[in-house]
């Protein structure tokens, strides 16, 4: 996990042209047909008609929704895999996923009728519960160790997978169709709203995670080697943990599942700016707001049977792109 | 024990003269003809020859649909097993349930060993159809896939169950009222027409599914035509693109109404003018009698719409002749 910050500087204002530009796709692509002169004058006149409505309130919302995801879920797992050594953990590792799915297929199954409001919330307690859960079994008296972490993620996402499995299977009919869609992913819910609420969490998550890289960088070197240079471990492996799962817990509520982004996104980083965590947090976090923003023009672009879940498109979309930068930079992790 | 015993041999002989007794209640007649039609060959949907020497009497259904038909055609005492969506007529709720469409429990259905399955092949898993046929317990197969072929299928199991001719009147009857609930007049204007499955994701009803015939049957075009799948996801702008006159909700059990963040589209005239009606899911998703029942009322709404246009010529855009 070396190869230092060798790249110019010129990576940052390229990768946030690429936002920018994903973003303005974004809001360029749908069935309702708005010329630029309208988004112009809807966006700095104030204008108030049907494609002024639809840019302002479905599609810019959506747009912004899938940066703040994309980026928080790059992010956080680029934290993820400095604290537990892995170049394979992701956000979702250690049982925010299954948190969160339950969170959610509890309220589609015992408060019914249009819950929706209430859907982000509960996933979210359900996503926190379940990584203090884990954090806490993994504690021991000498501290967290990531192996133990790493294990008792794995076990309590299985306990919580056969939950889901349980409650998908007795559901009665036509009780969760909803919530089954939310685990795919899904940036449908693209609200000025939702975007209103989740950008404190991501702002804040994102803050933190950037005070800490320091910390980060130092994890690399093994515990040990962390603490001889001076580092309170447990504190920052504490509050890595905790910021962590709190940018994947509010993301996964808003948005679902989005499986690929926080596991590929951080590599991808890494090749373009080194593995520096003061550098390489923003540039994850606009590569995959950029992607993730992509990914999602791409699935409602392409799609003739109405709109695909992105979840189904990051990976299908994503995969061949990383591959080639991964193997041009001779795939050293 | 001897209380035990006594109980078995009542529940036998019921067992035995029940069929009988409904026989001659429902169809007084008919008994001649049934003993006529059999033994008698029929192959079903699948292309499968199913052979039976004499009516069933002891009949497990695999869909709902099936156990509305058998109910229709005044078969349902020799109903020994439904599935737990069979909710319809009440009466159905408290039959043996064998689990559920896809998941049917090949071990008690055997359990309860049935002279015939019903099964169709639009959900039931065909392995499961086939374990049951290696039991050497015959499974007729019913695919219906628009509303003639469910009135076909009604006539067919009816000749199967020894109950040709109440099969045949039923579906007559159906048949008529299915002609009645078509416009009068061939030129009606044709309301865009949305039918959902779901709200929140906004899942419609596309080509090939009954909904999709029901709505052109009463004379509206689909709005979600232009999408390929039975069964497109519509994002809100999707919505508002296609601007649907009349919105149909296939309410089933859960979220049955739209959120608010979607109706204040009033660029849709459904919403506009409140044009947003729930059916109940079963009647419109169930290949059964009841799709004439969900034709009369998607019929009515219709032209319930066309009145509203005649009394106050809509402004602005919308006249689609």
């Amino acid at each position: 996990m070396t190869g230092g910050g060798k790249k110019s500087g010129a990576v940052f204002p390229v990768l946030a042209a690429a936002l920018l530009g994903a973003l303005a796709l974004s809001a360029a692509t749908g069935p309702v047909a708005i010329s630029p002169r309208a988004a112009f004058d809807a966006i700095f006149r104030g204008t108030d008609d049907t494609p002024a409505r639809v840019l302002l309130s479905l599609r810019l919302p959506r747009a912004l929704l899938g940066a703040l995801v994309g980026g928080a879920l790059a992010s956080s797992g680029v934290a993820f895999q400095a604290l537990l050594r892995n170049p394979l953990a992701d956000p979702y590792i250690l049982g925010v996923s299954g948190g969160a799915a339950v969170g959610a297929l509890t309220v589609a199954l015992f408060l019914s009728a249009d819950a929706s409001p209430l859907l982000p919330l509960c996933a979210f307690g359900g996503a926190a519960l379940s990584a203090l859960v884990v954090f806490l079994l993994a504690r021991r008296r000498s501290g967290v160790s990531p192996e133990r972490l790493i294990l008792m993620g794995v076990v309590v996402g299985a306990f919580l997978n056969a939950v889901i499995m349980l409650m998908v299977t007795l559901a009665p009919p036509g009780k969760i169709p909803g919530a089954l869609y939310w685990l795919m992913g899904d940036l449908g819910q693209g609200t000025p709203h939702r975007v209103e609420v989740l950008f404190p969490y991501v702002a804040l998550g994102m803050v933190l995670l950037y005070l800490l890289s320091r910390g980060l960088d130092l994890l690399l070197l093994g515990d040990h080697a962390a603490f001889q240079a001076g580092l309170s471990v447990e504190r920052v492996k504490t509050a890595t943990y905790l910021t962590a799962s709190l940018l994947a817990g509010s993301v996964v509520a808003v948005s679902g599942l989005i499986g690929f982004v926080g596991l590929i996104v951080p590599h991808g980083a890494r090749v373009l700016v080194g593995s520096g965590h003061r550098r390489l947090l923003p540039a994850a976090f606009l590569l995959g707001g950029a992607f993730l923003v992509l990914s999602d023009t791409l699935a409602r672009a392409a799609s003739p049977a109405g709109e695909l879940p992105v979840g189904a498109v990051t990976a299908l979309a994503g995969a061949p792109f990383f591959l080639y930068l991964l193997r041009r930079n001779g795939g050293r992790s | 024990m001897s209380c035990r015993v006594r109980i078995a041999v009542a529940r036998r002989f019921l067992a035995g003269i029940l069929p009988v007794l409904l026989l001659l209640a429902s169809t007084p007649g008919s008994r001649a003809f049934a003993a006529e039609r059999f033994p008698l060959a029929l192959t079903d949907d699948r292309g499968v020859t199913v052979r039976l020497a004499a009516p069933p009497r002891r009949i497990v259904s695999l869909a709902p649909s099936l156990t509305e038909i058998v109910f229709l055609l005044g078969r349902e005492g020799s109903l020994a097993g439904v599935t737990r969506f069979c909710n319809y007529p009440p009466a159905a709720s408290s039959l043996p349930k064998i689990g559920g469409v896809s998941d049917p429990d090949v071990e008690r259905i055997v359990a309860l060993s049935p002279d015939l399955v019903l099964c169709t092949t639009d959900g039931n898993p065909r392995d499961k159809v086939r374990a049951v046929e290696e039991m050497g317990i015959p499974c007729f197969a019913v695919a219906p896939q628009d509303l003639d072929a469910v009135f076909t299928s009604i006539e067919r199991l009816g000749v199967l169950l020894g109950a040709a001719d109440r099969g045949r009147t039923e579906a007559g009857a159906l048949r008529r009222r299915a002609r009645l609930a078509r416009p009068s007049s061939p030129d009606a204007e044709k309301p865009a027409v949305l039918f959902v499955v779901s709200t929140s994701p906004i899942i419609a009803a596309g080509k090939g599914t009954f909904m999709d015939e029901l709505v052109r049957l009463a004379g509206g075009r689909n709005a979600a035509a232009g999408f390929s799948g039975r069964y497109p996801r519509l994002s809100v702008e999707e919505l508002v693109a296609a601007r649907p006159d009349v919105i149909f909700v296939a309410g089933m059990a859960g979220v049955e109404r739209f959120p608010p963040e979607v109706t204040r589209w009033k660029e849709v005239p459904a919403f506009r003018d409140g044009a947003v009606i729930t059916l109940d899911g079963d009647l419109v998703t169930r290949p059964g009698p009841r799709l004439v029942t969900a034709l009369e009322r998607v019929s009515a709404a219709l032209a319930g719409w066309r009145r509203s246009r005649t009394k106050s010529p809509a402004a602005g855009a919308g006249g689609k002749r």
